[in-house]
This record gives C-alpha cells, structure tokens and sequence, in this order.
C-alpha cells in the first residue's frame, strides 16, 4: 500500500513540487491506515447474501482461475444484482501483488503465498476454493499419450533434451514413433501461478536436475535455443498450437482450448512412480492423499503425492485476500461472495466446464475458518 | 510564493506596474492597494518559479531512483553488467536476509546484461533501418513528388507518427510478427551457415515472431515517421540558390543530395536521428509485446525471445512486488538508472555531433 502512494506521489511530482514533499510526507508517515480491527475473528455465522447498497469489487490474478471465477461472478451478480465484480486475468504474481498493494479486493493465485511474502504481509491470506490441476501438452504431430517424467522435463528445459526423438523420451516410449523434431519449451512470460506447479513438480521429482532455486511464479529460465515465452494460459495454447513441436504446460481450465488447438496431453510420471493422465478421479486421488495435512492457513503443496492413481501435478485455487479491509463493507461483500464460492460455487455446472474438483469438507471448513478472519 | 497570486484583486492587479497606485509599500514584488498587500505583476514571478520545474522535476527523479537503487547496486556490485540473470531469491520458501548492504530474499541474483545489450542492439537495428529510408523519403517528397502528393504522404507519415505505440505492438504481436517468422526469418536463417562465427548468429530457429529482429523492426516503424518527417521540414528549408548552382556545375540530383542539401542541414539531420533514437532506446510496451520477454539470457539468435531495459520494468514490476523484501524493486530502479544514464548520454553525445557537424561539414558558402 505504501509503495503504490509513494508511487501516486511520482506522478504528482510532474504536477508540483510543493505537492510532492506535503505527499511524501504524509506517505513516510503513516504505514498503514486501517483502524486496529479486532484480531479476533467475530463469530457470526457466514451468509452468501452480500450487504445492502451496491458494492463493487475488484480481482486480478490466476488465468487458470479466470474462466471459472467469470462464471461465479456472473451467476452471483445474477443472483445479487447489487454487486458488481470485475474480474480480469493478470497471472497469480499480479494477483498477490495487488492484493497486498491494495490495489483490488481479491486476487486469484494458484500458487500459495510464498514465505517472504507472509513475512512482509502477515495480514494476507490465501483462502482455498477449488482443486485444480496443469496438463503437460505438447504439438507432435502423430504422437499421443506420450509419458514423461519430471527429469526429461527438466532435460528439457534446460536445454539438454533438444529433440522429439531423443533417447531418453525413446526410453520412457518404447513403442511411440518418435519425429526427428526440434523441441521448442514454452514457458510463461508474466508472473504465473503455472510456472510455480509446474516447476514445483520438477523440483519434487528431480531436485538434481532442477534445483529448489528455480522454483516459483517467476524463475530464470536456463538459457535454451529456441525456447519462447507467451503471456498467459491463452498465449500458451495459441502459440504452442501455432509451433510444431513445441511443449508447454497449461492449466486443466484450458482443456477444451488445448483440444481445438490440436496439442496432445502428457501423461506423467507421479510419486508412486506410476503414469497417470490428468481426469477427475485422478485429480481428487492426489487432492485426497493431502486433505488431511492441510494446515489451517491452507497453504500447502498438493504436488508429487503419495496416492497410487493420482495425478501429480494438483493445486489448490487461491484466494488471496487482506484480512483488514479499510471498510465492514467491502468486507462483508468479499465474505459473502467467496462463502458463496465454497458452497454454491461448488455445484458440478461450474466447476466440470473448467475440470477442476470441488474442495472436500474439511477443506471447505479450513476456508470458512479463514473468511471469518476477514474484517 | 506562486501560491499568493490568485489572492491578487479583483481587477487584474498586472496592470498595476503601468498605473502606480498612491502609495506603494517598499517590499519588490509587493504592494499595498485597497488596504491589501497583493503581489504587483505576478506573471513574471509565476513565470520564474514554473520555468523551475521540469529541473526541478528531473532532479527530483534521478534522486528518487538513485537512492532507490543505490542497494541493488551495492548487492549485485559490477557482476550487473556481465551477466543475465533474474533470480528473485532462491526458490519459494526463500526467507528476507541482510547481506552485501541490501535486504533481499537469501539467494537473489540480478544481472542486467540482457537488458542492457538488448536495449542497444533493437536501437541499431531500428537506426540502421530507419535512418536511410526516413531521409530517402524526406528527400523524394521535398525534391521529387508534386507538391500535392507530397503533401498528402506527409500527412500519412505524420498520422503514423501518431499511431500510439500499444496500437503498433498489438500489430506487431498478432500480424507483423508472425508474419516475419513465417516468411522472413525462416528463409534469411536458411540463407546464413551454421558453424561460422558471427554468421551463424542469424541462422538457427526462426522463432514464433517475438524477438530481436521483430523488435528492431517494430522500432523501426515507431523511429522512421520521427526522423523522416523533422528531416524533411528541415530539407525544405535548404534555400533554392546553392542546389540551382550545383545543379548549374553539371552535378547529379543524388550528387546535389549528397553534397550540398544534406550537409547544409546535417546538424538538424543529426538532431532528427537522436530524437529517433531516444524514442527507440525508450519504447517499452511495443516491445515488451514482441520481445518474447526472455529476461534470464542474451537472445540465442538474431530472431529468438530478448528484452530491452523499458520492456524488462514493465513486465517484471508485478513479480516484483511478490517479493517481500522489496529487493526486486531496487533492481528495477537500477535498470531504469541505466536506462536513463544511456538516453541521457546520448543526448550529449548528439550535442557534441551537432556542433562538430554544423561547424565544418558545409562545403558551400552560409550566408546570403
């Protein structure tokens, strides 16, 4: 919050100088301006309906999120019509940006708050509404159902596996009739909750070939020839659909788009060493295996479990919202639209148009505990 | 100061320096009138504190980012212009430590040298494009075309001079780009060999039209309306009398071009080449959409993903604020430091051209 004023009192320094030193010094002065909120939750049951007068509020964030949110917040303002939600895909890094700046009332993330970011803003939560997961796809013509592992993924993407029919995929796909195919890696350009499970999951398979270092929203990509960056989801599809023999990774809410475009899907290794595609009995396998070890901030990583059948690149959608609101009213609208998200929002019309998985119970009681928080 | 004017009367109080009032108090730039002290002639006082401001302005942001990217510079010390890195901190659980007199997340590693060469190199190729054709096209439309034509295709060239720069890098990401992967990039890389140096930079993977050479291009676009519409007003103004006697001593048209009406206008050309420049140098989001945002190293080949200084702000400010200790910002004032340190001196070096140019470089006599 601080550094967007300080940001506003640049822009007025091209107006005034006077203007400049009254803003810096109130900036200077004040970290944050909320009133001290009482720190314990209240205890009021959660309700759906969002407060009397017409709110709006803001998201940014996750553009694996995007699709989905778009239908929750067209169907709650149906619902409410004294609400007004404007949603728009930025990326997770945007998301949690924003939302800890101040500068939208919720941001999307598929990726938790990471721990520097829990110590710069303790107030921040990630509150969990669904299960999610990322397909590997890729645009070889001819081959299907090709089945990788995280250590030819990071061959891969740095740069040591350049092409289709390399031994080491041959290895894996003994019987698949391998192109003599220049491999080109995609990966995201903006700061993305995608690149923070896929590189997760490259790191929990293979920490030797992918170090912890270059895990998260944004990472320095090692320097491949040949490999692109596309902003977004969207990016990822189009542009893998216009390039032969590219690989990307890509949120399961894409499938349909990752269909059409003609980009087949990887079926990977997971932690039990089997090959497993991403479906829905998949995906709630792995989510499964780690419902019971969600800590009560929610923030945990779903990716490489235990289960035999699971899918092993799994995440859990985030909500990132600022547990002190500048005002009950927003606040009560942000409760009352992700409540509404957690019970209603999880009905089967909203989540199977975008493969994600509905939150278990527990998990639905761990995010109710965390809207309470939020006054 | 400035901000007592408006207090003046009722009646414009500037009209007061031609009709002393009865009695005038002794303070300069004062005086007393209807019982009230007002500011006599206010004008040239406002005039003197505004004209302040753009100084005041510059100083003002170059201390601001100074101080903002004096620990970035501490931290990452030379090794910032030597190496192409962006690495917020060692992976997701990093924690915020205190060390080389920066707060940063344990293991943050920043090195701008992609940024930087970038930078300069999609501004040379968009010089080395721009330049010739942008005078070619001042010198037909000035010499060649019916003054009707030309002044139609001046109107264009101002029109794509005006084209706001999101406009261009929207073409180029979705039409442009594509369309020099596919039908130029492919062959040109086709036609370079593989294993000689220097030239086999421009061989290898066309790419999927975010890159150097469709930011140079881009750039290219953005620059020639620039230097090709100051260079042909100042072409105009090449008086009539030396060309006709260049024209009477038997030269050629492109000789008269060459030797009499460019350089009697080859400081302002010079001027127009720098203004392409800097806008070249400081293009940020019609690059940032065609650059293929590769931050972490050099472009692999003449058409692969790079980044510029202006692109890189852009599009890691928002990862930059995920990082709690706000390092990645310190970074981006470093960048955006040398980002300016360049376009500033290039404006120097452009002064010093334009004196040297204007002082020697005319062969025929100045006045008439």
């Amino acid at each position: 919050m601080a550094r967007r004023r300080i940001g506003l009192a640049y822009a007025a320094a091209a107006l005034i100088p006077i203007a400049i030193l009254a803003a810096a010094c109130s900036s200077g002065g004040s970290t944050t301006s909320k009133p001290a909120a009482s720190a314990t939750p209240t205890g009021p049951a959660l309700s759906a309906s969002p407060p009397s007068g017409s709110v709006s509020l803001s998201e940014t964030g996750s553009s694996l999120l995007y699709p989905l949110f778009g239908s929750w917040a067209t169907a709650y303002q149906t619902q409410y019509p004294s609400v007004k939600i404007t949603p728009a895909s930025t990326g997770s890094g945007t998301g949690i940006s924003d939302a800890s700046t101040g500068a939208v009332d919720i941001g999307a993330s598929d990726a938790y708050l990471s721990s520097s970011v829990r110590a710069s803003t303790p107030t921040l939560m990630n509150i969990a509404v669904a299960i999610s997961a990322q397909q590997i796809n890729y645009n070889v013509p001819g081959v299907s159902n090709l089945k990788l592992d995280a250590t030819v993924l990071a061959g891969i993407y740095t740069g040591k596996i350049t092409n289709w029919d390399a031994s080491q995929i041959k290895a894996l796909n003994p019987s698949a009739s391998l192109p003599d195919l220049p491999i080109v890696p995609l990966h995201r350009a903006d700061s993305s909750g995608d690149t923070f499970l896929f590189t997760s999951y490259l790191d929990a398979q293979d920490p030797s070939d992918w170090p912890a270092n270059l895990v998260g929203t944004t990472v320095s990509w090692p320097s491949v020839s040949g490999a692109l960056a596309e902003t977004g989801n969207s990016g990822m599809v189009s542009g893998c659909g216009a390039t032969k023999g590219c690989i990307a990774y890509i949120g399961i809410s894409y499938l349909a788009k990752t269909q059409a475009a003609g980009l087949s899907q990887a079926v990977l290794k997971n932690g039990s060493g089997k090959y497993v595609s991403p479906s829905a009995s998949t995906i709630a396998a792995e989510a499964s295996s780690f419902v019971n070890k969600t800590p009560s901030n929610e923030t945990i990583s779903l990716i490489d479990g235990p289960a035999a059948n699971g899918y092993p690149i799994v995440n859990y959608e985030y909500l990132i919202v600022n547990s002190t609101q500048s005002s009950s009213t927003t606040a009560q609208a942000i409760r009352a639209l992700i409540y509404w998200e957690i019970t209603t929002g999880q009905g089967s019309s909203y989540l199977t148009a975008v493969n994600f998985q509905p939150l278990p119970a527990s998990v639905v009681a761990l995010s109710e505990n965390q809207i309470k928080k939020i006054g | 100061m400035a901000a007592s004017a408006p207090v003046a009367g009722p009646r414009g109080s500037s009209g007061g320096a031609g009709t002393p009032p009865p009695r005038t108090a002794r303070i300069p730039g004062f005086m007393v009138r209807y019982g009230r002290v007002v500011a006599r002639n206010w004008l040239p006082w406002t005039g003197r504190v505004v004209a302040f401001v753009p100084t005041l302005v510059l100083a003002f942001i170059l201390a601001v980012l100074i101080v903002k990217a004096l620990p970035a510079f501490r931290y990452n010390g030379l090794g910032f212009f030597t190496k192409s890195v962006w690495d917020q901190g060692g992976g997701y659980n990093a924690v915020i430590t205190n060390s080389g007199g920066a707060t940063h997340l344990s293991g943050a590693s920043f090195g701008g040298l992609a940024e930087i060469v970038g930078t300069l190199l999609t501004s040379f190729i968009a010089l080395l494009i721009a330049v010739p054709v942008s005078i070619g096209a001042a010198l037909v439309l000035v010499e060649r075309l019916p003054r009707q034509v030309a002044s139609g295709i001046g109107m264009f060239l101002e029109l794509l001079a005006g084209i706001p720069s999101v406009v261009i890098g929207l073409w180029g990401s979705l039409t442009f780009g594509p369309f020099i992967a596919h039908h130029i990039a492919g062959p040109i890389s086709r036609i370079f060999p593989a294993h000689v140096p220097v030239l086999d930079y421009f061989h290898g993977p066309a790419g999927n039209g975010q890159g150097e050479l469709t930011s140079g291009l881009i750039l290219a676009v953005m620059v020639i309306p620039i230097i090709a519409a100051t260079s042909r007003d100042l072409i105009r103004q090449v008086p009539i009398l030396p060309r006709e006697g260049a024209v009477a001593l038997g030269m050629s048209d492109s000789e008269c071009a060459r030797r009499v009406t460019l350089p009697w206008v080859g400081a302002g050309i010079v001027g127009a080449v720098v203004l392409g420049l800097a806008r070249a140098l400081g293009e940020t989001i019609a690059v940032a959409m065609v650059s293929g945002a590769n931050f972490s190293s050099l472009a692999s080949n003449f058409y692969g993903g790079m980044t510029t200084i202006a692109a890189a702000i852009v599009q890691n400010l928002d990862s930059a604020f995920t990082d709690g200790s706000g390092f990645s910002i310190d970074v981006i004032a470093e960048l955006a430091l040398i980002l300016m340190v360049i376009t500033l001196s290039t404006n120097v070096l452009a002064r010093f051209l334009v004196r040297r140019v204007s002082g020697t470089a005319l062969p025929v006599g100045r006045g008439f």
